[in-house]
């Protein structure tokens, strides 16, 4: 999609110039600057996107509620470690201003892309502004999840808008989710589409019961679906029981999973009947789905079998994506929470590790974690009802709120210690006698906590090179 | 003591939370030594309402609108004549629309509703979202009171809602809009009520965000028609919170 001959006229260049001065301020005055500049220059040339994202030979991009993150870095990852000039907005910034940012600090001082591929981190709701403007060669679609609904009101909203987005997309090609009802019916009726999927032998895993499941329903025709298997939330093995909606048969399949500490799979390509052992530092059942998606993506644009299969060893994770850090002489995890189903994966990873527990809840209201608090009550906070978890030291703009979540989920209140600044949580955190410390922080918090810790104690094998500290 | 509980289609009316409020009610009811039977009541479900102390709908996504007032439709008038007896009921967001006269929608189409509460909506692009503070109706101030043993008079919650619901001639609101939207953002009023059928807009779950209304439910749900008084609780949590947001609410 090189369309390198347009002509950018008057309004692109300032725009541009613009933008690269932003960027240099930001610099000057230590500010994050992740998409300050993208919003100044998008004020002076609205199509600027469009525009920058014509460099490009290749554009990914990748998009749903939970794992954005992983999977824009991983992808971002298994094409830097072949060789491909890749840039991406890893930090964070997943709005078209944050995508903006990222492709000018990508131009030289003439305003020609350094790079030959993009791989985009693109917010559920952007979609509408970002993948018209970029038109990219594929999208990637994780799952779908209730998730901030202050700002998307609801789940059927969100679908409905990248079904319309990508109808004036036909030639981009989807990679979507096939355990996912909500995903699939994005790709109802379109020609290029492939599926990932985990299959498991068990043919039976019953639903936790306490887990709250959107959709439920035939996207075709409304009837109720049945399932084989559940993996979490919706994701599993679906079939309407009035029509032909089924879940499809995945190109790309990991089979073998073992998450019972770091993960090992095998992922099956079904078109080249081959597969690939995939071994992995990173933890939790739901990132079979990050890391079988990156893999997919991966292949799709013709990176080789042997070299991811060679690289995701050494393939380490985001900020309070599970980050280890040592504090006061005890393991500490970290962990990015912001909706139920993130939770509840999160819990079901940490809590089988042995010893003896205490946490620290950070739940903040801004923008950025959504403005509704109320998730937390779809979320299984009942599962921190334990014996080995001696303490949950609850913080944020919304710690009373999250104490009494906890005080209905059977904690006993002595159990729960109300300590709203960050700081403060954390030192009597360090009091707690115990083996294992985690942190759960909502995502205004979470960079806050991920600094202190980073001073007051000490990272546990940080990401050396592929840094791309990103969040949402 | 036991209260029998109906959940009313969670299988569809189960978004922001608001199964929580059936784990507050379940709760507060537990520490002061009362027992629940819960009955899910899912989609397609028939029967009457007579057994119940106490109904609970949650709020859900518009999508489903018409799914459920086809299913409504039926169970109606059951649901109605509970309510006459006194059987208490809560009916959060969407779950409150259906509960009343009528839903219009954008395209002007009438959609009767089960007639529970006197109030219609007429369905808009508007949407209102954000934090809300009510001062509740006076003939409910001085119960929740007494049912919650705290001296709280305001309700808090988040509302999340599309279109505009007015209360007909008979409504009465539940309270008055302090910081929000409210029912349509003009009158300043807030949910509806009918002898003990709450409606409102507040998720939170309300019932987590406000301890002394979700005694006042447990109240009448025990005894419907004489005012007995509940085993206080320990609450300072919950009145932290309410205070808490209270205070950034007003400021």
């Amino acid at each position: 999609m090189n369309k390198n001959s347009i002509n950018k006229g008057f309004r692109f260049w300032l725009a541009f110039y613009a933008g690269r001065f932003s960027v240099f301020l930001c610099r000057l005055f230590r500010l994050s600057g992740t998409s300050l500049p993208g919003a100044v220059a998008l004020r002076i040339c609205p199509q600027l996107l469009f525009y920058l994202a014509s460099a490009y030979e290749k554009i990914i991009a990748v998009t749903g509620t939970n794992g954005k993150t992983t999977t824009t870095n991983l992808i971002t990852y298994y094409l830097r470690q072949a060789g491909v000039p890749v840039i991406g907005n890893g930090e964070g910034a997943n709005m078209i201003t944050g995508v903006v940012t990222a492709l000018i600090k990508d131009c030289n001082f003439f305003g020609a892309a350094q790079s030959r591929t993009v791989v985009l981190e693109v917010d559920e709701g952007s979609v509408g502004k970002i993948l018209p403007a970029v038109k990219p060669d594929l999208i990637v679609v994780t799952n779908y999840f209730r998730d901030q609904l202050d700002r998307y009101s609801e789940l059927d909203h969100i679908i409905t808008l990248l079904r319309n987005t990508i109808d004036g997309l036909p030639e981009t090609e989807l990679l979507l989710n096939a355990d996912d009802p909500l995903v699939v019916a994005v790709g109802r009726g379109r020609p290029a589409v492939r599926y990932y999927g985990v299959e498991v032998e068990k043919d039976c895993k019953e639903p936790e019961k306490n887990e709250i499941r959107e959709g439920g329903f035939c996207p075709e025709c409304g009837e109720l679906l049945v399932y084989n298997y559940y993996h979490y939330g919706q994701l599993g093995d679906y079939r309407c029981t009035k029509c032909s909606f089924k879940r499809p048969e995945a190109d790309f399949v990991a089979l073998d999973v073992d998450d019972s500490d770091l993960l090992h799979f095998t992922l099956h390509v079904q078109n080249k009947n081959s597969s690939i052992d995939l071994h992995s530092q990173l933890r939790g059942f739901y990132n079979v789905y990050n890391i079988l998606a990156a893999s997919a993506a991966a292949l799709i644009i013709s990176i080789p079998e042997q070299s991811i299969e060679a690289s995701l060893p050494d393939y380490s994770t985001a900020t309070g994506r599970l980050e280890q850090f040592i504090y006061h002489g005890r393991l500490c995890t970290l962990a990015l929470i912001k909706n139920p189903i993130g939770v509840n994966e999160v819990m079901k990873t940490i809590l089988p590790q042995e010893g003896k527990k205490a946490f620290l809840i950070a739940i903040n209201d801004l923008a950025g974690d959504g403005k509704d608090v109320s998730w937390l009550w779809d979320a299984d906070f009942e599962k921190l009802n334990h014996p080995m978890i001696s303490k949950v030291v609850c913080s944020g703009r919304r710690a009373a709120e999250m104490a009494v979540r906890l005080k209905y989920a059977g904690l006993a209140t002595s159990k729960i210690v109300l300590e709203p600044g960050c700081r403060e949580s954390l030192d009597v955190l360090g009091l707690q006698q115990v083996d294992q410390y985690y942190i759960l922080a909502s995502y205004t918090s979470l960079f806050n906590y991920a600094k202190l810790l980073r001073k007051m104690g000490k990272a546990v094998a940080k990401d050396a090179d592929q840094g791309l500290p990103s969040l949402s | 003591m036991r209260i029998r509980v109906c959940h009313l289609y969670p299988d569809v009316l189960n978004l922001y939370g608001d199964r929580g409020n059936l784990l507050v009610f379940h709760r507060r009811a537990q520490w002061r030594g009362i027992e629940l039977d819960v009955d899910q009541f899912l989609l397609g479900d028939r029967g009457d309402f007579s057994s119940y102390d106490f109904i609970f709908m949650g709020g859900g996504a518009d999508s489903r609108r018409t799914l459920l007032l086809k299913n409504l439709e039926i169970i109606a008038p059951y649901i109605v004549d509970a309510v006459e007896k006194g059987t208490v009921l809560l009916a959060i967001g969407l779950g409150f629309q259906l509960l009343g006269r009528y839903i219009k929608t954008e395209d002007g189409d009438v959609m009767v509703g089960a007639g529970v509460f006197d109030a219609y909506t007429e369905m808009d692009s508007s949407r209102s979202v954000g934090d809300i503070l009510l001062e509740a109706t006076a003939d409910l101030q001085e119960e929740l009171k007494k049912a919650g043993n705290m001296d709280i008079t305001t309700l808090i919650g988040f509302e999340n809602h599309s279109g505009r619901t007015y209360l007909g001639e008979q409504g009465k609101a539940l309270g008055r809009v302090i910081k929000g939207k409210g029912n349509n953002g003009k009158d300043r009023t807030e949910g509806a009520y009918y002898k003990n059928a709450f409606g409102t807009f507040l998720h939170g779950p309300v019932l987590a965000k406000n301890p002394h209304f979700a005694d006042l439910l447990l109240v009448k749900a025990l005894s419907p028609q004489e005012e007995i008084s509940l085993e206080p609780l320990d609450d300072s949590l919950e009145i932290l919170a309410h205070n808490t947001m209270k205070k950034r609410l007003i400021r």
